[in-house]
């Protein structure tokens, strides 16, 4: 084991240093904060960027050679996924649901990310924040594409897929995330860093990928699978950026303590309210379940979320203002949202139906306190609704929550049975909210709050002066084939007559 | 059947058992390598395999492409040993460790003493004449007769010293302790393995140095105070000490001659459960309040070291964060074994 001769290769920090050294040069024509805007407005305090620590030290060169060859792996999978005609493989055609709204909601909030961390890499003065930031700008957009293009093969077979983009923007369920992405987008550099490194990567990512995958996994869906174990071998590049910038934050000056904690808080509680759809997906759109939204959230939210806050306390970083309100909506949350769901279900681009009794039974094993006391009988009144060839449909429009801007259909953190909503008057105008959380984040800012676009509300305006049928054209849903219930739809028996086809000798 | 795995450039060799991971056997010796997901899946604990075999267990495909498997990387969170090894992990070099080769000292134990009620002093003199070289703040495995098996007990006296002390507090109903505080004697014959551990003082830093010690933390904290005064370290040495009363603040008047022998050396003791109206004039409170006080909360500019119970451990790290020092600049050993240690994993901490 002789090895004096070969040591004195550089060492991956030495490399490091010598690749990213020249982008740090100081400006000589220009001031330093013409050259780095926005940098300071939001009050966060730097003295020294050098302390900032990249501990993965990644270099371009090794990040390309990587990334590529994840790339040639990811397609060989799924290339064969659509050869195999893979999309016959999965359980049951209700999971397609799950998939369309992944790919309607979430895929394009991690573009969203790439998007945002493109521009932060620009306007962070430190060098190894400017690579971090371009490096996970270029994964992000790397994982809404991956994911497109794997659910695109879904597409040549079933409906609900094809409008996902002018769904992200107009459809009423995908303004929770874009909301979330566009409020983190449209903030400072420091903020998006909490909205993305820290709430969504670090308290969202794990609930999303690892429920998320493995109920692909159980459900026959290798392409997610593929797509998933892809984006996961970065996330930890990505927590790592996010937590090392609120340590930085704490440690660089005291009077940072209270702007972090005031993003902590809010960004803790819209991470929580996009959470709804996710859960909502976990508990009611998977035919073969691994975990239920509420065990996932205890193992991946209150383990991982605990042992954050432990770290940060010593800082003198309390737990989110939400963090209770968060507990107390845990057993109750996805049923109110799924019952939301299935009541509009004529104008959502995915299927929604009635619970099984099999289904039930599993809801009201996952969620002895609440299922069975509050959940199942308006199913078993909406199943008898059905039966009766009256099934029920909200023609009305419920208020929408300012802030996270879905509709208030969530109840009061101590009464399960009285819808929570909340008021505030800015300006003349009354603006509405789903939660004290999403009220609070209002307050801080209401200037730019009130500049929120409300999809939902163009049904009213013109040119759609309230025509149904004219806005399901504008949010390109296709009647009758995207919207309504499971039961009787294309998908349901075009995926059944296919699989017949697949399995059988007719 | 277990294999020898040695971390450069550390240079260190440590036991891996068939079956455990290169990961948690790095991890349980005291060596930190960077981790996260402990799956196989995000690649940060990637390594370079130098010499021998390993299989790669459940290391994704995604984490460990098949070029850098050819590379003879791997994921130490999942690869497990088929053979000795080495391996190549980005530690960064610490100019103050000696590495100091780990033996097996045999010698006698030279005579026992009551510090306080529940701790003794215990000298060994070992029986080679060049003694064992460590360095202070480092502590040795003890083994004990009759199957009791080894315990860890850092070194209390300096380097410089001709004997071993170890300063050992009985633990209830701890067969190790107990045997030491009951059945030892003077002029048993034991055998001593070491030197373990990195806590030691960073003196290339050149910056003032915190010892905060409490319990049976005295030890490490005493040894390195007397190699630096000796050794003429002329930066400020702060020694926050506490106890739970009078009886138990043993090596006070010690501690106090050397403040005045030594104007750079300041010493600051703290009960925290002294009767009230006793004579005592000196702080009562915990060593963290104590050390907020003396320091006006304000901690920046020198590198503190923690050794004590893990409650107190806790606040004086949380005391010393909120006066604006932080993880590196605070070394800590933790009277826990490594196993317990690695139960919860820190988000945000790698080493306190
Ligand atoms: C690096 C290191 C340095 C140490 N230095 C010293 C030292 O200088 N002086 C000293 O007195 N001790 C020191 N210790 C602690 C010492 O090793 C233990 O107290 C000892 O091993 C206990 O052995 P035992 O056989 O008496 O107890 P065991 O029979 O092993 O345990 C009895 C019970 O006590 C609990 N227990 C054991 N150790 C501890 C502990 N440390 N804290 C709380 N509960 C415990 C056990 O979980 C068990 O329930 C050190 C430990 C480490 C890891
Ligand atoms: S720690 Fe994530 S791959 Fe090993
Ligand atoms: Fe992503
Ligand atoms: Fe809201």
């Amino acid at each position: 084991m002789d090895m004096t001769v070969a040591k004195k290769k550089l060492g991956l920090k030495e490399k490091y240093k010598l690749l990213t050294r020249d982008l740090g040069w100081e400006p000589t024509y220009h001031n330093k904060d013409e050259v780095f805007p926005y940098v300071k407005y939001e009050g966060i305090k730097v003295h020294d960027w050098e302390k900032w620590e990249d501990p993965f030290r990644l270099t371009m060169d090794a990040y390309w050679k990587y990334q590529a060859e994840k790339e040639r792996k990811f397609y060989a999978i799924i290339d064969a996924h659509a050869q195999n005609n893979g999309h016959l493989n999965i359980t049951d055609a209700r999971y397609l649901s799950a998939l369309k709204i992944f790919l309607q909601a979430i895929s394009p909030g991690e573009y969203c990310a790439g998007k945002g961390f493109a521009r932060m890499g620009r306007e962070f003065p430190g060098v190894g924040t400017q690579v971090a930031c371009q490096m996970q700008a270029i994964d992000e957009i790397r994982h809404a594409q991956t994911q497109i293009h794997a659910l695109s093969n879904y597409n040549k077979f079933y409906n609900g897929f094809h409008a996902f983009a002018d769904a992200r923007d107009r459809m009423w369920y995908c303004t929770l995330p874009r909301s979330f992405f566009d409020d983190a987008m449209s903030a400072g550099p420091f903020e998006f860093m909490i909205a993305i490194g820290f709430s969504f990567e670090y308290v969202l990512t794990n609930l999303l990928f690892v429920p998320f995958m493995s109920g692909a996994a159980y459900n026959g869906d290798m392409a997610t699978v593929t797509f998933g174990f892809s984006a996961q071998s970065d996330e930890a590049r990505h927590m790592t950026l996010g937590l090392e910038c609120i340590k930085f934050m704490l440690e660089q000056d005291p009077d940072n303590l209270p702007i972090v904690q005031n993003w902590i808080d809010k960004w803790f509680w819209r991470g929580f309210r996009l959470l709804g759809v996710v859960g909502t997906m976990m508990d009611y759109m998977l035919p073969k379940r691994v975990m239920s939204w509420r065990e996932a959230f205890e193992i991946y939210g209150i383990e991982n979320g605990g042992a954050l806050f432990k770290d940060l306390a010593r800082y003198g970083i309390r737990p989110p203002k939400g963090w209770d309100d968060a507990g107390k909506a845990l057993d109750h949350m996805t049923h109110q949202f799924m019952l939301a769901l299935y009541q509009y279900q004529f104008g959502t681009a995915f299927h929604s139906w009635i619970p099984s009794e099999e289904d039930m039974a599993w809801l009201s094993k996952k969620y002895p306190t609440t299922f069975d006391k509050y959940y199942r009988p308006r199913w078993e009144h909406i199943k008898k609704l059905k039966e009766a060839g009256t099934p029920y449909a909200n023609m009305g429009l419920a208020k929408l929550c300012q802030t996270c801007q879905i509709p208030t259909v969530f109840t009061e953190p101590d009464d399960p049975t009285t819808l929570c909503h909340r008021e505030v008057e800015y300006k003349g105008e009354t603006y509405h909210f789903c939660s004290d959380g999403c009220q609070h984040i209002f307050e801080k800012e209401p200037e730019k709050y009130i500049q929120g676009w409300l999809p939902l509300a163009a049904i009213f305006q013109a040119p759609l002066n309230g025509d149904l049928g004219a806005w399901m054209e504008w949010v390109s849903l296709a009647d009758g084939k995207d919207n309504g219930d499971f039961a009787g739809s294309e998908d349901q028996r075009n995926f059944e007559a296919w699989r017949n086809q697949a399995t059988s000798n007719q | 059947m277990s294999y020898q795995l040695t971390i450069e450039p550390l240079g260190q060799t440590v036991e891996v058992e068939e079956g455990q991971t290169i990961l948690d056997a790095a991890l349980r010796a005291g060596i930190y390598l960077p981790h996260a997901c402990c799956h196989g899946l995000c690649a940060t604990c990637k390594v370079q395999v130098v010499d021998g075999e390993i299989d790669h267990g459940e290391a994704s495909n995604f984490a460990l492409m098949d070029f850098e498997r050819e590379e003879g990387k791997c994921l130490a969170c999942c690869a497990t040993a088929q053979d000795d090894l080495v391996i190549e992990a980005e530690i960064e070099e610490d100019p103050d460790a000696e590495n100091l080769p780990v033996r097996d000292f045999d010698g006698v134990v030279s005579r026992i003493e009551t510090l306080t009620p529940t701790i003794k002093g215990l000298w060994i003199k070992l029986d080679d004449p060049d003694g064992m070289r460590f360095q202070a703040g480092q502590y040795v495995n003890l083994e004990l007769p009759g199957g009791i098996g080894s315990r860890a007990f850092s070194i209390a006296s300096q380097p410089s010293a001709g004997e071993v002390e170890l300063n050992v507090r009985i633990v209830p109903g701890g067969q190790g302790t107990g045997y030491i505080h009951e059945q030892m004697q003077a002029g048993d014959r034991v055998r001593i393995t070491g030197p373990y551990g990195r806590f030691f003082v960073k003196k290339s830093a050149r910056v003032p140095v915190l010892f905060m010690a409490g319990g049976s933390g005295l030890s490490s904290p005493r040894s390195m105070i007397l190699d630096l005064l000796e050794e003429g370290f002329d930066l400020p040495i702060t020694l926050v000490y506490g106890q739970r009363n009078r009886e138990e603040l043993y090596y006070h008047e010690a501690f106090l001659e050397l403040a005045a022998k030594h104007p750079n050396f300041t010493y600051v003791p703290a009960l925290s459960h002294e009767p009230e109206g006793s004579a005592w004039e000196g702080f009562r409170g915990f060593v963290h309040e104590a050390a907020k006080a003396h320091f006006d909360n304000d901690f920046r500019g020198c590198k503190a070291y923690l050794c004590g119970p893990p409650l107190m451990i806790e606040s004086c790290i949380a005391t010393l964060m909120q006066g604006r020092l932080f993880e590196r600049d605070i070394y800590t050993e933790k009277f826990i074994s490594a196993a317990d240690a690695q139960q919860v994993r820190s988000p945000l901490f790698r080493s306190i």
